[in-house]
């Protein structure tokens, strides 16, 4: 249960930021990351920057996106903003006019799940002008099993093709690498020291790491000296 | 075949010695000649590849003496476009009626003209259906008569015959558009610099070019030969103006 | 080469650059698009040929000219984009030019959904367009399959110079997992292509056509077809069974990703006792007829259980297969709805309940 995550071995991520808007091209797992933050964030009861809501801003993802996990998230007050009817399933890159709203008033914390590499981006760019400076952190999900973001080259060019195309800046990194089903403890790990040396390079901080739940709890605690998040997978495959 | 032709050509190396299908008067020949004439001045013929169209030149690939490829029904600047893109180092031409390029086929040869591919069009505008048995053509003439338009064309229904070669050089891309005819002698000596120049821009890389020619359909226009050609420039002439509309290195060619 | 993690439509891209198609006209549509994406950022890494035509209709006969140069070419759509595609289809099957094509099906009929569906069987494997011709349909479940049954495409279209269509729903294409490519394609030795353009040099001129007038020579090459169309169906079938057994009460027939879903439900009604076993055509044509009917022929199956995400399609050619010996039951959702374990489970309980009613009243 995520519940129990709290009385983990592992130190917890810490939110400042109301705007916190994670980035991630395809197969990183900036989605489930997303919804797992929201939740995890839900059910801390010590953390008070609330009400916590999530947006979707996917427009580059037609299925397996954060808006599908929204009636589980809403049982815990998470708050989202969705096409409504006929509208939640459309291939429309639909940004709703809320959605401007919830980013300049930027009450309690905010989870902008941002799909697609540079391409996805641009949606931040429209945006531009509702984000401040003061007011958002921009972090990037990386994962190392992902062509475009196996090597550290790669990662520094995906960061600057993102940062080109939102007219936004990372501050951040939140290592995330994992091969679906066949994630084991050495990719979590090396996923770590990839995310460290892109973090080293470019001076963006290293958030913390992800990983599922059942994968944690095979990981010598020592190995981790990062904050992590334990993942609960919500985005499944129909014969998941 | 006509006589005219008889006397001004002998048979080019880049066509067979098949006898054509075209009924008799019908400039279909004459264009083709042109063609290979064409390919064989510039001595690209082992190095090129006609598409041919649905229409009564549907059969051209019998009488070039070079590969061919037939495409379905206006889709051969698409199927153009594919091939030389594969094989920028071919020199491909296309052969389209004017049903096949302006109605079923507009999309593509917009497309493709203006994206810029590397190709030669040659364009037959007889003003009718042939190969159907003569129904009603986007270039088919105010008031001409055909099987779909028995009391002749009507504009407020129809609208008015495409000038597709005006409506090409429209664009910015096509490097050289001229419409000429082969009603005469002259006429046929200054198709054949056209059809020549158009090969040759693409031998130098240079673009899209397009040749439409005026052409005749005796039978379907219910005339004999020499109506026809007399048809021909008294009444498609003055609608479908000829000369140049487009080359974007005239200068370079004085 | 290690594992790494793909989205379907990024995998099949990659897979066709590993086979040597490299040669790719496309036209965007949902939920394929990623492909040309990808391969707008590949192809001038590997020398290769990417244009986005004007229409999915230019783009196939795109791909009919690029085909007749003798190397490989493919394009990528869904389901309305194949519906404009299917004249130049036909034109290849008919000229027999190899090329793949690939459709990430959406809902339909019409503009549809965009959410997954297999609504496009019957389009795909009884020819798609006019004439007398088939194409090699093939049908992947996982994504690791769409990559190798990509590169077996390319290999399958050039041996039987026919186009070849891999079909799967949404899901594949938008799905992640994990693939494996291999660091170079082997493939058997195929015939020379002595058909190919290339330019009439020190030969006689070469015509690709499809074009026929004497019908006599048009019914030859009919024939000449079905015969090719006859040797796929002796040496490509291609199929997967799950769990089949002598114990099984019913045989599921299900193809692509929704036998993934079957499996699932086969394990779980399993732990209640419940045996039941899965038939997975891998080519859709040439259908496993003859696999399927021993398989339902033998005396445990009582019944045959086709699962699709269409109205029922692919169970016209299992009723042929099993030729009357078992009754056949179809289950389906569609229009992009996917039928959950739980409903598959449902209903096999609903068949077996009756069946054992049915025993108890004789
Ligand atoms: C898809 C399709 N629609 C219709 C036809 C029938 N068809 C064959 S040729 C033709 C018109 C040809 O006219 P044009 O291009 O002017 O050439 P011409 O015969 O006059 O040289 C038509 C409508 C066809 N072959 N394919
Ligand atoms: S029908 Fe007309 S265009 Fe066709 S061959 Fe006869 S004269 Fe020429």
């Amino acid at each position: 249960m995520l519940t129990d995550s709290r009385s983990q071995k592992w130190e917890l991520p810490q939110i400042e930021k109301p705007i916190n808007i994670i980035v991630g091209g395809y197969g990183s797992g900036k989605s489930e990351v997303s919804v797992n933050l929201a939740r995890y964030l839900a059910l801390d009861k010590t953390f008070v920057n609330r009400p916590i809501s999530i947006l979707d801003l996917d427009i580059v993802n037609p299925y397996f996106r954060s808006r599908e996990a929204s009636v589980e998230l809403e049982k815990l007050g998470i708050g989202s903003i969705n096409p409504e009817g006929a509208e939640f399933y459309a291939d429309l890159p639909i940004i709703l006019p809320q959605i401007r709203g919830a980013i300049e008033t930027a009450e309690g914390t905010v989870i902008c799940d941002v799909g697609g590499d540079d391409v996805g981006a641009r949606v931040l760019s429209s945006l531009a002008g509702s984000f401040h400076a003061a007011t958002y952190d921009m972090v990037l999900v990386l994962n190392l099993s992902r062509p475009f973001t196996s090597n550290v080259a790669g990662c520094l060019k995906t960061i600057s093709e993102i940062e080109f195309s939102s007219r936004l800046k990372f501050s951040g990194i939140i290592s995330n690498t994992h091969l679906m089903d066949d994630t084991n403890e050495e990719i979590v790990l090396s996923g770590i020291a990839l995310s460290k040396e892109v973090s080293k390079q470019t001076g963006l901080k290293l958030w913390f790491v992800s990983a599922e739940q059942k994968i944690l709890n095979i990981i010598e605690s020592a190995y981790i000296d990062i904050p992590v998040l334990p993942l609960n997978r919500s985005l499944l495959k129909p014969w998941e | 075949m006509n006589t005219d032709e008889k006397t001004i050509f002998a048979r080019p190396e880049g066509m067979t010695d098949i006898v054509t299908h075209y009924c008799p008067g019908c400039t279909h020949g004459i264009i083709h000649r042109l063609a290979a004439e064409a390919i064989d001045s510039l001595g690209i013929r082992e190095n090129t590849v006609g598409v041919a169209p649905v229409g009564c030149s549907v059969l051209a690939y019998n009488y070039f003496n070079c590969d061919f490829l037939e495409s379905p029904h206006g889709r051969a600047p698409a199927i153009a476009t594919g091939f030389k893109r594969l094989r920028p180092d071919m020199i491909v031409f296309t052969y389209q009626g004017d049903g096949d390029l302006i109605s079923i086929g507009m999309s593509e040869i917009m497309h493709a003209a203006n994206r810029g591919e590397k190709l030669t069009a040659i364009f037959v505008n007889n003003a009718i259906y042939g190969m159907t048995g003569g129904q009603m053509a986007p270039t088919t003439l105010q008031g001409q008569i055909t099987s779909t338009c028995p009391s002749g064309r009507d504009l407020n229904e129809t609208g008015h015959p495409i000038r597709m070669t005006e409506l090409l050089s429209g664009l910015v891309t096509p490097m050289y558009l001229e419409r000429v005819s082969v009603h005469s002698p002259k006429h046929i000596i200054q198709a054949k610099k056209a059809i020549r120049k158009a090969f040759q821009y693409q031998i130098d890389n240079k673009g899209f070019s397009l040749v439409e020619v005026l052409s005749t359909c005796p039978t379907n226009w219910g005339q004999t030969p020499n109506e026809s050609t007399d048809w021909l420039e008294g009444n498609m002439i003055p609608y479908y103006p000829l000369g140049c509309f487009k080359d974007s290195f005239a200068d370079e060619d004085k | 080469m290690a594992k790494i993690l793909m989205k379907g439509n990024e995998a099949i891209a990659e897979a066709a650059i590993k086979a040597g198609g490299n040669n790719y006209f496309c036209y965007p549509i949902t939920p394929q698009t990623e492909v040309a994406e990808y391969l707008a950022k590949r192809m001038p890494e590997v020398g290769g040929v990417f244009l986005q035509g004007e229409s999915e209709l230019a783009v196939a006969n795109m791909i009919f000219g690029a085909a007749a140069t003798g190397k490989r070419v493919f394009t990528t759509s869904s389901s309305p984009g194949i519906s404009l595609m299917q004249e130049a289809i036909s034109y290849m099957a008919g000229a027999e030019l190899p090329c793949v094509i690939v459709n990430i099906m959406r809902g339909g009929p019409g503009l549809g959904g965009i959410l997954p569906a297999q609504s496009d069987y019957f389009q795909s494997v009884k020819g798609g367009g006019h004439g007398d011709y088939r194409l090699l349909v093939l049908a992947p479940s996982t994504v690791q399959e769409a990559v190798d049954l990509m590169m077996l495409s390319f290999h399958l279209a050039d041996k039987y110079s026919n186009p070849v269509m891999m079909i799967g729903d949404g899901m594949i294409g938008q799905m992640m997992e994990p693939v494996e490519f291999p660091d170079v394609y082997e493939e058997p030795e195929l015939p020379e292509k002595t058909w190919a353009i290339t330019g009439a040099k020190g030969r006689k001129p070469r015509v690709v056509r499809s074009l026929f007038l004497d019908p006599n020579k048009l019914e030859n090459n009919s024939w000449h077809l079905y015969d090719k169309y006859e040797l796929m169906k002796k040496n490509e079938v291609r199929f997967e069974k799950y769990k089949v057994n002598d114990k099984n009460e019913i045989l599921i027939v299900s193809y692509g990703t929704m036998a993934r879903i079957c499996q699932t439900a086969i394990d779980e009604i399993e732990k209640e006792g419940v045996s039941i076993g899965l038939f997975r055509p891998i080519s859709l044509f040439p259908f496993p007829q003859d696999d399927i009917f021993t398989e339902a022929s033998k005396k445990n199956i009582k019944n045959v259980l086709v699962i699709e995400m269409s109205t029922g399609q692919m169970i016209e050619d299992v009723e042929r297969a099993v030729v009357g010996k078992k009754k056949v039951t179809f289950f389906g959702r569609t229009g992009g709805i996917v039928p959950s374990p739980e409903e598959v489970i449902k209903k096999i309980k609903e068949m077996v309940s009756k069946k054992s009613k049915t025993k108890k009243k004789a």
